[in-house]
């Protein structure tokens, strides 16, 4: 597998298809892995593929958006890739897809790896890539399900118990902004987060500012979060960022039928509407 | 700095019986940059009005709030008055404090003075954060585009240039004449269709303000109202116009006969040919899927297999003016207009889903109007009415009415108005053509809305004698040289069986085909028949959503031709309304858009409903969006799906609306 | 002493349909609950999430959005558009810990005063039940 990704980009360096190979190496841990960017055909020795690349990759494609580009990409990163191609920030003929199936990663941290799986893969039946150049694996032919259970069981709570559920967890947000750093789906110039005038997030780290960073966060990322958990990930304080973000991957699934990242073309669903939309609101 | 002046209306007692004044203008002096609070007793009355001018001026104010009635009775009054003060006018906000306020909480003067406070301390927020706005004005290119050369296209094409304005009429068809051309007569009158069309169609081709493009299409439009930009496809005729005198001796002489269209296939035409006797340009177009020249070319150019096709040219040879063009090619030209009028009107329906009905199988099962041709005086039997199987005078004839009409399960319920009309008048006009004729009309309802209507239908029953029977027949087949029509009469309740020499079929409307495309470049709205929509069905009813653009006729639904008539003038009064100003001013409320900002993901361009944001590349590379100011109408739907706030809507900013709702807990 | 619980309602209207049926409520003299303060957008498609959850933070005990019926919209399209953000936007608040009972989404034409108040009044009545949210 490590072999085939490194004959990939070998001969894309080569060829000059591309001018830099984005994959993954081993940390300085000697454990988990980090993300690396290969330019010279000598380093791809460099790459490798294992169950501790938890990173998604394509955001780094934005700031490359202009240049021939190779990834090696998880079935949740390409699901990335296709939602930045969807949004115009990619140009599909400078990139080079290295599709990786992939079974669940695991739960890593700084030196330590967790034998659990993160909530993402829990989740995740999207095994094989959506969009590739380069398969790398066999591709599982099964159709993806959808498992929401996590969603439910807060869903069932009472309104008081849901309340203290989040009040306790956004409660320890420092709005570090790192799972707006991380996010490939943000990459605006200038987020509302930290616009002065108009103020929506205030400067101060109180309960109530907080409650509209994470709320309006998720909201701009409904119908576009495609579930790489970079976000839950990178959290300092453990939010449960995957059950926010999942409760909007729910509805939208629900409600329109879509799915994120799936499909190149398909117009997003606050895109468009139908006049016979049936919501369970205002018919 | 701010300077904001309050100015509390009394409104009589309006408002002044239900909120305490004296406490609101105590409460209104402490808002954050209010210089100055003051009451009048009618604000929008001329010394009201003058006071507020006296204290813009006298205490040097920026901002004004009046808190008063509604923003919809009265903004446009205060507007001119801080115009006439000598500040922009859009530095006005309106407090309502009538119609939400006093006149809805008058069982508690306490509550309705605390609201009335607070709905000026959320104005004055928001006023805080308006900045001075300009109107736009934009020229008018003062030429009309008539899409479609029926009665509606005509008449308005007419009106249009009767007021002194440029039109040009653009007709797909080798003539125009449209529809109207083909019936015999009018109901209820009787009026030979023909004799009341033809003149017009002449008027139109001789007007010195109309120019005529026939067999032309309309491929793509851009711009807005006063200035939109059209290209127009003048497809390839292979007749010079200009040399052609329409002698008539190519079309008499040609040797390839087909059927002819306008005649619905009952008689045959030329491949170089007129559509009609009477056409308007009375000048032939060459149907290349037809001419034996071309079929000539054709094998010549694909390797000459097969049997050697006739090089004919025969057109060529007779035309004394040499305007046989066969180098003519179809041709895009762009023009531009400052309106368009859509009047594409209708076809009927294809009856080849009625399988009952023989799905076209059956020779002497017309359409009604196929009759119409038939009964025609210039029609391919010269007005004699005869079966197509074997040319006898038909004696019993059974009308069926609502082929394509009122029927949901053919995805068709809607009444398409003028056949219960033109069956009566199908059946009294066979009956004065043959005395021994006998006319069964099925029907659903007979439908007789109009001037003179009912009294026509009468008619058909008294002087023509014809027997109504209530009920759709459920089935039509041949028996010998008689169709049987099976059916039911629901008000005798009973089943009948009517062996007739004929059977019509009151065909109902559909739009024009490619109605839909043409809405769609026009980016006007269709209905699921692909109809066009208007504006407001009662009281715009030759506008559309997109300014600029009107419809008339049966483009928009079932119209019978005085109708059409009405609304072909009603969209030219538009038109010329529109015409007799020399500019048009653009509202300034509208979205504009950060290019720092815009992060070029184009939502805004998917979801605007007037095709008003476009984009455009940066020196770098980027995408970013860009707003028109003439086509934005200020809906703001593009700046709520903007993730990085690049687009605002102007006088209703992302600033104004947040420091409004903050303002409620100042 | 219990104090009654007065409710703050902020309310979007449309200015073609919703803000003239608000409009229509006031000159047709019908009375309804003072707890409701109205904030005047061209759309309801001009009502940006951010607005809605901004309004909540302040302190809102409820927010209303009222726009033209649907295939009334004064730009054709727009409250479509609000239907879809507010079909996914309630239940997300709900799950969020906002009590969905208090954001509402309400169809009010110009002619329909009636309804307005009916509207602001039963909304009262209910966050009146529902008691003063804790921020």
């Amino acid at each position: 597998m490590i072999e085939e990704i490194r004959n990939k980009a070998k001969e894309l360096l080569e060829t000059k298809t591309v001018d830099c190979v984005i994959g993954y190496e081993p940390a300085t841990d000697n454990l988990t892995s980090r993300p690396v960017f290969i330019y010279e055909p000598s380093q791809v020795n460099r790459l490798i593929f294992d169950e501790t690349c938890v990173h998604n990759l394509s955001k780094y494609l934005i700031n490359r958006r202009y240049k021939p580009t190779g990834i090696v990409a998880k079935p949740c990163d390409t699901r990335g890739i296709n939602l930045l191609l969807n949004e115009k920030q990619l140009r599909r003929e400078n990139l080079f897809i290295i599709g990786v199936v992939c079974s669940g990663i695991r739960k890593v941290r700084f030196n330590q790896i967790e034998n659990s799986m993160p909530t993402k893969c829990q989740y995740c039946s999207q095994h094989t890539p959506v969009i590739y150049d380069f398969l790398v694996g066999e591709p599982v032919t099964e159709a993806p399900t959808h498992n929401y259970s996590d969603i439910t069981e807060i869903e069932n709570m009472s309104p008081a118990q849901r309340k203290a559920f989040w009040s306790e967890h956004f409660d320890r947000c420092i709005r570090c902004y790192g799972c707006r750093q991380v996010c490939a789906g943000c990459y605006c110039y200038e987020c509302f987060g930290d616009e002065l005038d108009p103020l929506w997030v205030g400067i101060r780290i109180a309960p109530g500012e907080n409650w509209v960073w994470n709320t309006v966060r998720a909201f701009h990322l409904s119908a576009r979060c495609i579930a790489c958990g970079e976000c839950e990930h990178i959290c300092p304080v453990n939010i449960p960022l995957m059950l926010v973000n999942r409760k909007l991957e729910k509805d939208t699934l629900h409600l329109f039928d879509f799915e994120p990242g799936i499909d190149t073309e398909i117009v997003p669903p606050f895109a468009t509407y139908k006049k016979e939309d049936k919501l369970g609101t205002g018919e | 700095m701010a300077r904001v002046g309050v100015f509390v209306c009394h409104c009589g007692t309006n408002i002044a019986g239900v909120v305490n004044i004296p406490e609101v203008l105590e409460a209104a002096e402490k808002m954050p940059m209010v210089v100055s609070a003051t009451d009048n007793k009618y604000s929008c009355s001329e010394p009201g009005q003058a006071s507020i001018r006296e204290a813009i001026i006298e205490n040097n104010l920026n901002r004004v709030i009046v808190a008063a009635c509604s923003p919809r009775m009265h903004e446009i009054t205060f507007r001119r008055a801080l115009a006439s003060a000598g500040l922009n006018p859009y530095l006005l906000e309106m407090a309502n404090i009538r119609e939400q306020c006093s006149w809805v909480h008058s069982d508690n003067k306490e509550i309705a003075t605390n609201k009335a406070i607070e709905i000026i301390k959320m104005a004055v927020a928001k006023v805080i954060r308006h900045e001075p706005l300009y109107p736009r004005q934009v020229g008018i290119t003062k030429r009309a585009l008539v899409i479609g050369g029926g009665i509606t296209g005509i008449q308005t094409a007419l009106d249009i240039a009767n007021a002194g304005y440029g039109v040009v009429l653009v007709e797909r068809e080798p003539s125009i004449g449209g529809r109207m051309a083909q019936l015999d007569k009018t109901f209820p009158t009787l009026d030979c269709s023909a004799c009341i069309l033809t003149p017009k169609m002449v008027d139109l081709s001789q007007h010195p303000k109309i120019k005529l493009m026939t067999y032309a299409e309309v491929k793509k439009v851009t711009g807005f109202i006063g200035n939109f930009e059209v290209e127009i496809l003048h497809k390839a005729k292979k007749v010079d116009h200009l040399k052609c005198i329409g002698c008539g001796i190519c079309w008499q002489k040609c040797p390839e006969k087909v059927p002819s269209e306008f005649d619905l296939g009952l008689g045959k035409r030329t491949a170089i040919y007129i559509p009609f006797a009477q056409a308007v340009p009375p000048k032939p177009v060459i149907d290349l899927s037809h001419c034996r020249y071309t079929k000539y070319l054709t094998w010549v150019a694909t390797g000459q297999e097969g049997k050697k096709p006739p090089e004919c040219r025969i057109c060529e040879k007779l035309c004394p003016t040499a305007a046989i063009a066969w180098d003519q090619e179809e041709q895009l030209f762009t023009e531009k207009f400052g309106t368009i009028v859509v009047a594409t009107g209708y076809q009927t329906y294809d009856y080849s889903h009625y399988k009952e009905y023989g799905s076209r199988d059956f020779a002497d099962v017309i359409t009604g109007l196929q009759l119409e041709r038939l009964m025609s005086a210039s029609g391919p039997t010269g007005g004699e009415v005869t079966r197509l199987s074997d040319g006898s005078h038909p004696k019993t004839v059974a009308f069926v009415c609502c082929v394509g009409s009122r029927d949901q399960q053919r995805g068709r319920p809607y009444c398409s108005k003028v056949c219960c009309m033109y069956t009566a008048k199908q059946a009294i006009m066979l009956k004065e053509h043959d005395p021994e004729v006998q006319c069964y009309i099925f029907y659903i309802d007979v439908r007789a809305g109009g001037k003179d209507f009912e009294e026509f239908y009468l008619r058909a029953i008294d002087e023509a004698g014809v027997i109504y029977i209530k009920g759709r027949p459920s089935k039509i087949y041949q028996d010998g040289k008689k169709l049987i029509v099976l059916g039911e009469d629901t008000l005798m309740g009973r089943p009948v069986e009517i062996p007739v020499d004929l059977v019509v079929l009151a065909t109902g409307m559909e739009p024009s085909a490619g109605a839909d495309e043409l809405a769609r470049n026009l980016n006007i709205s269709y209905d699921t028949y692909n109809f066009m929509v208007e504006a407001h069905p009662k009281l715009r009813p030759v506008e559309t959503h997109t300014d600029g653009i009107f419809v008339a006729g049966a483009c928009v639904g079932p119209r019978d031709i005085p109708e059409c008539v009405a609304q072909g003038s009603a969209a030219a009064a538009k038109v010329a309304a529109l015409f007799s100003q020399d500019t048009l001013t653009t509202e300034p409320l509208i979205a504009v858009v950060n290019q720092a900002r815009c992060i070029g993901c184009l939502l805004c361009v998917t979801i605007c409903p007037f095709k008003a944001v476009d984009y455009q590349t940066t020196q770098d590379g980027r995408l970013i969006a860009a707003t028109n100011e003439s086509l934005c109408k200020g809906c703001g739907l593009c700046i709520a799906a903007c993730r990085p706030k690049a687009i605002d809507l102007r006088g209703f900013t992302n600033q104004q609306i947040l420091d409004e709702v903050a303002g409620l807990w100042l | 002493m219990a104090v009654s619980h007065e409710p703050r309602i902020v309310g979007f209207l449309c200015n073609w349909c919703s803000y003239a049926g608000a409009d229509l409520a006031g000159t047709s003299r019908i009375t309804y609950p003072a707890n409701i303060r109205i904030i005047r957008v061209p759309c309801s498609g001009r009502v940006d999430p951010l607005f809605v959850v901004k309004s909540f933070q302040l302190g809102a005990d409820g927010v209303l959005i009222a726009g033209c019926h649907p295939g009334d919209c004064h730009y054709t399209e727009g409250n479509y558009h609000t239907r879809r953000r507010f079909a996914l936007l309630r239940p997300f608040l709900d799950y969020l810990g906002i009590d969905q009972e208090r954001f509402r989404l309400e169809w009010v034409s110009a002619s329909e005063g009636k309804k307005f108040s009916e509207v602001v009044a039963d909304f009262t009545e209910t966050l009146k039940r529902i008691g003063p949210r804790e921020i």
